[in-house]
Parts: C-alpha cells; sequence; structure tokens
C-alpha cells in the first residue's frame, strides 16, 4: 500500500479539473459531431477548410480519448487513491501521454488557438494544464513509486 | 498464463515486450526519415498527406508532422530507455515500456477513426503497434514480480 498524502488530492483534483471538460466536449463531439456546439467547443471558428480538416482529427481524438484516456483515468485515480502502485503507474502512462499531445497540439495548433484564446486561457486550462498535470503526474509517481 | 513466464534469459511476456519495441522503432525510423524529407516520405507511403497541397491537405499533414515530431523528442527516447531498461533487467524499463506501449495502442485506435486515413496505413499501425502493444503490456503484467526483484 502506498500512502495517499495531500499531494495525492491535488493532483486527483487537478486531474479531474483538466480532464472532465475535455471529456464533456468529447462526448458532444462523439454524438453531435456535425453541430454547431461541437464545431464551437472542439473544432474551432475559423475558415471552411480549417472546420473540414480539423473535424477528421478532432472526431477521432474524441473517440481514441472517450475509449482510452477516460477509462484509464478513472481506474488509475481509483487505484492511486486506494494506495494501490498500479494506479501510479497508470497515471505516469497517463502523464506521457498527455505530454505527448501537448507537443502535438503545440505544433499544430498553437497558430490558432493562441490567437483564438489568449494566452491566459491558453497556458492554462486550453494547453498548459494536460501539460502541467502530465509532468506533476509523472514526477509525483515516480516519487512515489521509488519511496513505496 | 505461465507459459509467458518461462524461458531461459527473459520470461516469454518479456520477449513478447521487447520484439514489440523493435517493431515501435521502426515506426520512429520512418517518422524520422519523414521530417528529413517529407515528400519522399509520402511517395513511399509512410505519410499520407503533402505540405504542397491544398489548404486542407496541408492542415492534415500538419497534424501528421505534429505526431512525427512528438514520437521523435518524446517518444524515441523513451523507447530507448525502455529498451535498454528491459534488457537490464531494470524496473525503469518496465515502466517505460508501458508508457511507449500506451501511446502506441492510443495512436492505431486515433488512426481507426479518422476519416482520412486509408485502410492499408490503418491496418499496419493496428498489427505492427497496437496489437503487439497490447500483448506486451499483458506480457510485462504477468512478469511484474520479475522487475521488482532487479
Amino acid at each position: 500500500m502506498i500512502e495517499t498524502t495531500i499531494l495525492t488530492w491535488i493532483i486527483t483534483i487537478f486531474g479531474a479539473i483538466t480532464f472532465f471538460p475535455l471529456f464533456g466536449a468529447q462526448l458532444v463531439m462523439i454524438f453531435n459531431p456535425k453541430g454547431q456546439k461541437a464545431k464551437d467547443l472542439i473544432i474551432g471558428k475559423g475558415a471552411d477548410w480549417r472546420d473540414r480538416t480539423h473535424f477528421k482529427s478532432a472526431l477521432a481524438f474524441a473517440w481514441a480519448d472517450i475509449i482510452i484516456i477516460l477509462p484509464l483515468l478513472i481506474l488509475g485515480t481509483a487505484l492511486v487513491l486506494s494506495g494501490q502502485e498500479w494506479g501510479y503507474i497508470i497515471w505516469i502512462s497517463l502523464g506521457v501521454l498527455s505530454i505527448y499531445f501537448s507537443i502535438l497540439f503545440w505544433i499544430m495548433e498553437k497558430e490558432y488557438t493562441y490567437k483564438l484564446a489568449g494566452w491566459l486561457a491558453y497556458y492554462t486550462y486550453f494547453w498548459g494544464f494536460f501539460l502541467y498535470w502530465g509532468i506533476g503526474a509523472i514526477v509525483f509517481s515516480t516519487i512515489q513509486i521509488i519511496n513505496h | 498464463m505461465n507459459y509467458l513466464k518461462k524461458n531461459n534469459r527473459y520470461p516469454l511476456g518479456i520477449w513478447i515486450a521487447i520484439v514489440t519495441l523493435i517493431l515501435i522503432f521502426l515506426a520512429w525510423l520512418m517518422q524520422a526519415y519523414s521530417l528529413l524529407d517529407w515528400e519522399a516520405a509520402v511517395d513511399l507511403g509512410v505519410q499520407n498527406e503533402r505540405f504542397t497541397g491544398d489548404a486542407a491537405e496541408r492542415a492534415i499533414a500538419d497534424v501528421e508532422r505534429g505526431v512525427a515530431i512528438a514520437d521523435i523528442v518524446w517518444a524515441l527516447p523513451l523507447t530507448i530507455v525502455a529498451f535498454v531498461g528491459l534488457l537490464r533487467k531494470k524496473y525503469i524499463g518496465f515502466i517505460t515500456a508501458l508508457m511507449v506501449f500506451a501511446i502506441c495502442v492510443y495512436f492505431p485506435l486515433f488512426y481507426l477513426f479518422r476519416e482520412s486515413m486509408d485502410t492499408e496505413t490503418v491496418l499496419a499501425a493496428v498489427l505492427l503497434w497496437a496489437i503487439p502493444s497490447l500483448l506486451g503490456i499483458v506480457g510485462l503484467w504477468v512478469n511484474r514480480g520479475f522487475f521488482n526483484s532487479n
């Protein structure tokens, strides 16, 4: 058993704040991909070509997130809170994916989303939180496993 | 799953993970080649979209280039650590291999749901990376005790 600390709760709550709005938007995308809400939340209000191209990627990300990221986040957090080492290993894997997406979206999207959202939103809930959570989850989980 | 644990040097489950990492190295090799010469990579069928096409094609090429850069700056170093770590029977190899397998299960799934991908690319991604990565995760899970004692 790995002890649950105040940092465990901080990363858990930060993870929920970071990922659950995304999952909400992804569910909108899956259930009504052509709708205006999906367009506003995920694809952005850009030129027509941008809407068409980003639609193809956004729907794929939505399905992959709901099938892989959501169950892993719930399972990993449940295992972490019950003191299981495997929970931390799942958090590390999610952290790796989160950093991976941060790099990917920095390259493919920053020129659009940064202008659309502004620096504060971009470096927080639009993009930054995913990077910060990924780094935090990896560092914290590694320390917990090593000290175990 | 005892058969996954039986082998002289490494248990079968670890061998599966090692072979999967070699397959994944091939993917990163293709991504590195794409970044060096994108148009040649499209001609070879390694990438789908060109930067010389219309705005829509360029935007999708941007996504593919983003994936390629993320693979090289983040996933490739992890794969090297995982490979060396598994060969040396270190716990860090076990952890990083799981990280790499998580990426390699996620992305074929992303390709599967992306409308613009051709069937051959999707099949290759699923057969060469997603399924072996899932087997690698199972192989490592079954043999997790092997790393706790190393």
